[in-house]
């Protein structure tokens, strides 16, 4: 199957009435692993709180019932070790940093992080105050930025899709 | 059978990354078992240096890091400043820039509670009043945005009125929104306040007498819960609230359910505030005319030379305020949120000190949580209604 | 409140303490110059305790620093009266960088007066807890004093050798852009990157 996402709804009717076919008639599919655990992985990616200001704010929007980030396999889990994803949400003091990169030490891999908003992009607003971070990137790395202060829930939601499809395209089941 | 040996109490790190901390708390707690001995709160976890960045800002470039301090509730933060600036520079806000200014306060009131209540109740352990009073906060945002293009950090209260006028049948959008929200809220309050495990979860946790209220400094819901009756809306009014007929629920144990109850009624009330706003609202201008404070309009800006250098200055050197010193407060929906400003002429301001009510609100509690169980410093900090943008700034 | 009473709860209290203040009125605040920093705990007392104040509530307390003043330091205390509807703001300079504490009066000052000596460096006598609040762990300096720089000396990131969190000196892609308005006629005051020789050639 070609990896390239199918815009049109006649393509995507035809691929999936194939699939279901085969499913139907022969009963088992063929696919790769790293297919396979891709599609997984990005299915059902588990974030964990890490709300810090008022990028938090609109993360609960984003998880709330008009954009409901469930819907995509997005369950908060408040425990680092049971989560995937971290979605750096607000401004990260230097205070903080230490806290952040315990926290992401203590995820399993695969793990992966959002940098969500200006601040954590960059330093944003506050980049040249005293006690700031210039971007949660100098203390973890990140898979997708997304920008805006705060970023509309609807832009985290497209950030976390874009993250979805870094996943299905860069997965290495073999580490 | 006597208990023999020694006790030492457990020291247990509330750490900073936790769902019910609010934001970034660190909390050091002393149990002797499951009870609280003493209660360590540490903060400075979310301290970005707004005050030394507004230091060198100018007062309109300053604007939009009020919007960052309490960002559940945004812009009461810029209220305050945009009083206190307008008591230094001694200007005329209109008419119709008052009544938006009180109609955006009181949606922003709903918007603050409707967030402190449905994450109280999930602290609590309650799921479902989130997923309905966030719909809710959703239409607020969406008021939010068509008046200013962001859906939380709006800069639209500057000082001399508001940043621009409302578009075409946003009133009887909110009309509309304020008719249907009470049912909301009705339907969240027989999910919590007769339910026995929201009882026995709140009531005579954290009690607060008045004289201890007082002492540590305590303003808004948490004053009102404890039996006084101080409201800066009645006492000392600001913009058409001396126009508004609107009552202050006050609480009579100071416990957490009081304050609950508090909070639900504030929001009732401020439906009849918006309601009355709506029905009164003038036409007019909606920013000082003063061509030296606030910008023209941008068509005049295109036509006249004027308006055109007035526009160059006030957006590149900005505004300059006479030397001074003026405290304004607004009762923000934590408390009361006041801005002191010392101006020594220039175009930025000497001192800007930012007073946040939920500074002194969690100073206390240490004190509100000796001698309770440990889920119920949850409930308390729910109670509070901390936010760290603002203690921390 | 209104004027009049205002003006005659001023000379009530500048009869009541002395010499040692100065009352004003401005607008609807009571505006108090101290002069001697020892009696500030005896003066909130008194306006907390006496019939006709009753300023139960410590509202704020902070420092403005003026660094071309000798009394470098002022601290302001920002009082709220419930009872009489009415606010008073004590301004006190300080000399040698202390003043007492008054806790003992209004319990909330303790974590005011913490960020005083965290942001300023003002130390408060008889405090039981002084330690920094706002700023990091092994923060040296005080931020919000004038000669402070906004950017500040130090920096973070994470060290993938050493693997922990380091401090390293502070290092801009680009500094802080801040524009001398005030001066058109006289020139600028300030000295863009890459003029200093150029000053030195003059």
């Amino acid at each position: 199957m070609s990896k390239a996402p199918l815009t049109s709804s006649l393509d995507q009717d035809l691929v999936l009435s194939e699939f279901n076919d085969t499913v139907n008639n022969r009963g088992y599919v063929l696919t790769t692993l790293d297919d396979l655990s891709g599609w997984a992985r990005s299915g059902s990616l588990w974030p964990m709180t890490f709300g810090l200001a008022c990028c938090a704010v609109e993360m609960m929007q984003c998880a709330a019932s008009r954009y409901d980030m469930d819907r995509f396999g997005l369950l908060f889990r408040p425990s680092p070790r049971q989560s995937d994803l971290m979605i750096v949400s607000g401004t990260l003091t230097n205070k903080m940093a230490p806290a952040l990169r315990k926290v992401y030490d203590q995820m399993a891999e695969p793990r992966y992080v959002i940098s969500m908003g200006s601040c954590a992009n960059g330093g944003g607003y506050y980049h040249y105050s005293y006690s700031v971070v210039r971007g949660c990137d100098r203390i973890v790395p990140v898979d997708v930025y997304v920008p805006g202060c705060p970023p509309t829930a609807e832009a985290l939601l497209y950030g976390v899709m874009l993250l979805k499809r870094k996943i299905k395209r860069l997965n290495k089941f073999s580490r | 059978m006597e208990k023999q040996g020694e006790f030492k109490s457990i020291t247990l790190n509330f750490g900073p990354q936790h769902p019910a901390a609010h934001g970034v708390l660190r909390l050091i707690l002393e149990l002797d078992g499951e009870i609280i001995e003493r209660a360590d709160p540490h903060i400075g976890l979310l301290h970005r240096g707004t005050e030394k960045l507004i230091e060198n800002k100018t007062y309109l470039q300053a604007v939009p890091y009020f919007d960052r301090l309490d960002y559940v509730s945004p812009m009461c933060q810029e209220h305050a400043f945009a009083l206190s600036v307008e008591r230094l520079l001694k200007c005329e806000v209109p008419i119709r820039a008052k009544y938006i200014r009180v109609l955006f306060s009181e949606l922003t009131r709903i918007l603050n509670h409707c967030l402190n209540i449905a994450t109280q109740a999930l602290d609590v352990g309650a799921t479902t009043p989130l997923l309905w009073l966030f719909e809710e906060r959703e239409k607020i945002m969406e008021f939010y945005e068509q008046v200013s293009g962001s859906r939380m950090h709006s800069a639209y209260f500057r000082p001399g009125g508001v940043a621009q006028d409302l578009p075409n049948g946003m009133l009887e959008r909110i009309e509309e929104f304020v008719d249907n929200f009470p049912k909301i809220l009705a339907d969240t309050e027989t999910l919590l306040t007769d339910s026995r495990v929201w009882k026995q979860r709140l009531v005579d946790v954290g009690v607060v007498t008045p004289q201890q209220a007082q002492d540590w400094g305590f303003s808004g819901p948490m004053l009102r819960g404890s039996c006084i009756p101080w409201d800066l809306r009645k006492s000392q009014p600001y913009e058409v609230y001396a126009k508004m007929d609107f009552d202050i629920p006050v609480g009579r144990n100071g416990d957490c359910y009081d304050r609950y109850l508090i909070r639900v009624e504030e929001m009732y009330q401020s439906i009849r505030i918006i309601k009355q706003c709506i029905r009164e609202i003038p036409e007019g201008e909606v920013k000082s005319l003063d061509r030296k404070i606030s910008p023209p309009p941008r068509v005049e800006m295109k036509h006249s030379m004027e308006a055109l250098i007035h526009h160059f200055k006030l957006y590149t050197e900005g505004y300059s305020v006479p030397a001074g010193e003026a405290y304004a407060a607004v009762e923000a929906p934590k408390g009361e949120f006041g801005v002191y400003l010392v101006s020594d002429g220039t175009n930025k301001p000497y001192r800007c000190r930012i007073k946040a009510p939920g500074f002194a609100h969690l100073q206390g509690l240490d004190f509100m949580s000796k001698g309770h169980m440990l889920a119920d410093v949850v409930t308390i900090i729910g109670s509070l209604d901390v936010v760290f943008g603002e203690i921390d700034r | 409140m209104k004027a009049k009473q205002l003006q005659k709860l001023s000379s009530t209290l500048q009869k009541e303490v002395g010499n040692d203040i100065y009352c004003d009125v401005d607008t609807d605040f009571l505006i108090v110059r101290l002069n001697n920093q020892k009696i500030i705990t005896t003066l909130l007392s008194l306006l907390k305790d006496h019939p006709d104040f009753l300023c139960s509530i410590l509202t704020d307390l902070f420092v403005i620093d003026y660094p071309e003043h000798t009394q470098r330091f002022n601290v302001v205390y920002n009082l709220l009266s419930i009872k009489h509807n009415f606010r008073v703001v004590i301004k006190v300079g300080i000399d040698d960088d202390n003043i007492d504490t008054v806790i003992k009066v209004h319990s909330c000052a303790s974590w005011y007066e913490r960020e005083a000596w965290d942001m300023y460096g003002v130390k408060f006598n008889h405090h039981p807890d002084l330690r920094r609040i706002l700023t990091d762990y092994g923060f040296e300096g005080h931020p919000l004093r004038k000669d402070f720089p906004l950017t500040g000396y130090k920096e973070v990131r994470y060290d993938l050798e050493q693997k922990k969190v380091i401090y390293e000196p502070v290092n801009l892609t680009q500094e802080f852009r801040t524009f001398d308005f005030l001066s058109p006629w006289e020139g600028t005051q300030y000295v863009l990157p890459g003029d200093e020789k150029a000053k030195e050639q003059k």
